[in-house]
Formats: structure tokens, C-alpha cells, sequence
């Protein structure tokens, strides 16, 4: 068990390899969200308003933008 | 063959949403996220904080069994719904659009149509499950005990009727109304409705599709299949037949109208 007094970056450094996997997939789907609203052409809603719940809400955000986003 | 053009645009027009690349992902989060949480629980309450001074908290370290099941859990919760979200509009949208119309002008099979459509959403609804429950395994056996990965496999196997049991339902839902709103809602009363159902006659009622999941535990822990799973198999195979013959006729009866 890792000792309950190390500060937060401690800690992270020395879980980086369990957690790595967690982060690189949560960029990924930012990126793809971000890809998808640069090259969409309606959005429901503004799309400055979308690109911050993207960036803002991890990953509920960018969820959200792919079910609901889009305006066919 | 048409029926192979059908299912190709159908992956090809998912492949341009991005929904090849976004929704295993959201599933692997989703079998990630359990086993990350169960591990560091006695961090997450300290860091969080509240408790008296000297206040020891002791928790004991679940079995491996258990977290997959959790893992599993939220993928019927959120990964139900995200693939209920996904293909809501499959048909019904295209009818509100009028694409359908002029798909179905042309000499195509209804029963074609449905059943290339389904195939291709179910095939990315399994990768996806699959991804996450790969995800949620390796996890597991890393951060607590190994567990044998041919009965992650085989239990894979049964949930993912399952899962193909709700895109039939879905599909179903697609041909009877044009709304895709309403076409979600209606995919997941059924669900609850069955959930209650098997609820209130759990003695008498082995079979249900949706107890599919309570019986993968045994599979997992023993690598046993327990007869009632090959009876809720069956039935929900011979459903989701019913379902699919049943959309490709509603289809047909709603265009003439």
C-alpha cells in the first residue's frame, strides 16, 4: 500500500504507469471531439459553447458532443 | 450482394461520426474506471478527508470476481445507454429524412436492410464491449488477483447477446416511430420493464434476456456455464429472430401507408 501522507504529485509519479492509460485515452477522445466539431458544419447550439464543454467537462463532454452535438 | 453494400455504408458512416473511435473508447474508460477506484478507495477517502484524527479505516480488498461484476455493471448502465443513444436515429432518421425512401424505392429487401444495419451497429457495439471488458480484466488481474482469461472470454460471449439482444430492440423501436428521442425512451422502458419483470418472478422466471449478466458471476469465478444461461440464451436468440422478422414487417407496412 503507497503511504497516505505523500502530496498529490508524489503520488502521481509514482502511479504513472496505472494511471497513464487512463489520461491518454481521456486526450484521445478530446481530440476527436475537437477534430469532429473543426470539421462539422451544424452544431445544435453555438459551437464556441460545445469546444468548451469538450475541453471543460472530462469525459462527459466530448459523450455529450458526439450523441447530441451534431445537427443532420 | 446488397446486403454486404448496405452494412459497409452503414461502417462507413459510422467510421466518419468517429463512432468507431469514441465509443470502445468509452467503454474501455468505463472498465477502467471500477478497478482504478476499488484500488485506490482508502486514498481517495483520505485525500477527501472528514474523518477524525487517528480514525483507521479498514476495507477489505474485494474479490476479483466482484470488481469485474462492477465493471460489468456500469456497462449496463452507461454503455447501455450510450448504444441505445447511438443508433436511435439508425432508421428512424433516415425515414424522418426521407433517405429510406430512396433506398427502399429501389428493388432492396426490407429484411436485408434491417438486418445489414443491425449488423453492422452490433458489430461495433461488441467491439466496444469486448474493449471494455478487456480493459476492465487486465486491470484487475494487474491491481488484485489473475483471473483466467479464457472465462473472460466465454462470459464475453454470453453478454454479448445481450447486447445484441438490445440493438434488436432498438431496431424494432427504430421502425415503429420516426422520433429517435422516442425511439431511446421506448428501447429503455422495455429494459426496465423486463428488469421489474424478472424482479417480482425471480423464482418462476429463469430465462429472462436480462438476467443474462447475473449468471456471468459463475462463469467468471468457476468457468462453468450454469444451465439456466443456456436457457436464457436460447430465448434471447429466439427474440431477437422475432424482433428482427417483426421490424422488417412494420418497416414494410409503414411504407405503405
Amino acid at each position: 500500500m503507497i503511504l497516505l501522507t505523500q502530496s498529490a504529485p508524489q503520488f502521481f509519479s509514482d502511479n504513472l504507469a496505472i494511471l497513464a492509460p487512463l489520461i491518454i485515452i481521456q486526450l484521445i477522445l478530446v481530440i476527436t471531439a475537437l477534430i469532429s466539431l473543426a470539421k462539422v458544419q451544424f452544431t445544435n447550439g453555438p459551437k464556441w459553447l460545445w469546444a468548451l464543454i469538450i475541453i471543460f467537462f472530462n469525459i462527459l463532454g466530448p459523450i455529450a458532443y458526439f450523441i447530441f452535438g451534431k445537427d443532420d | 450482394m446488397q446486403w454486404m453494400t448496405i452494412f459497409n455504408a452503414q461502417s462507413l458512416e459510422s467510421w466518419r461520426n468517429f463512432k468507431w473511435i469514441w465509443v470502445p473508447l468509452v467503454f474501455i474508460l468505463l472498465g477502467l474506471m471500477d478497478p482504478l477506484t476499488t484500488y485506490y478507495l482508502p486514498q481517495i477517502l483520505d485525500s477527501v478527508g472528514g474523518l477524525p484524527e487517528g480514525a483507521t479505516i479498514d476495507i477489505p480488498t474485494p474479490p476479483p470476481t466482484d470488481v469485474i461484476m462492477m465493471s460489468i455493471g456500469q456497462f449496463n448502465m452507461i454503455g447501455v445507454a450510450v448504444i441505445v443513444l447511438i443508433s436511435m436515429g439508425a432508421i428512424s432518421g433516415e425515414r424522418k429524412s426521407g433517405k429510406a425512401e430512396l433506398i427502399l424505392v429501389k428493388p432492396v429487401n426490407h429484411m436485408a436492410y434491417i438486418t445489414a444495419k443491425w449488423a453492422s451497429f452490433s458489430l461495433l457495439n461488441l467491439t466496444a464491449v469486448y474493449a471494455g471488458l478487456l480493459s476492465s480484466w487486465y486491470y484487475v488481474s494487474i491491481l488484485f488477483e489473475n483471473i483466467p482469461f479464457t472465462n473472460i472470454i466465454m462470459s464475453g460471449a454470453f453478454y454479448s447477446l445481450w447486447i445484441l439482444f438490445i440493438t434488436a430492440v432498438n431496431f424494432f423501436m427504430n421502425t415503429l416511430v420516426k422520433i429517435p428521442g422516442l425511439v431511446a425512451f421506448l428501447t429503455i422502458a422495455v429494459i426496465i420493464v423486463m428488469q421489474i419483470f424478472s424482479q417480482i418472478f425471480q423464482h418462476i422466471i429463469e430465462w429472462l434476456p436480462n438476467l443474462i449478466p447475473n449468471y456471468m458471476i459463475e462463469i467468471i469465478e468457476t468457468g462453468n456455464v450454469p444451465s439456466e444461461l443456456w436457457g436464457a440464451s436460447s430465448v434471447t436468440v429466439l427474440l431477437m429472430v422475432v424482433l428482427l422478422i417483426g421490424a422488417s414487417y412494420s418497416l414494410k407496412t409503414k411504407e405503405m401507408s
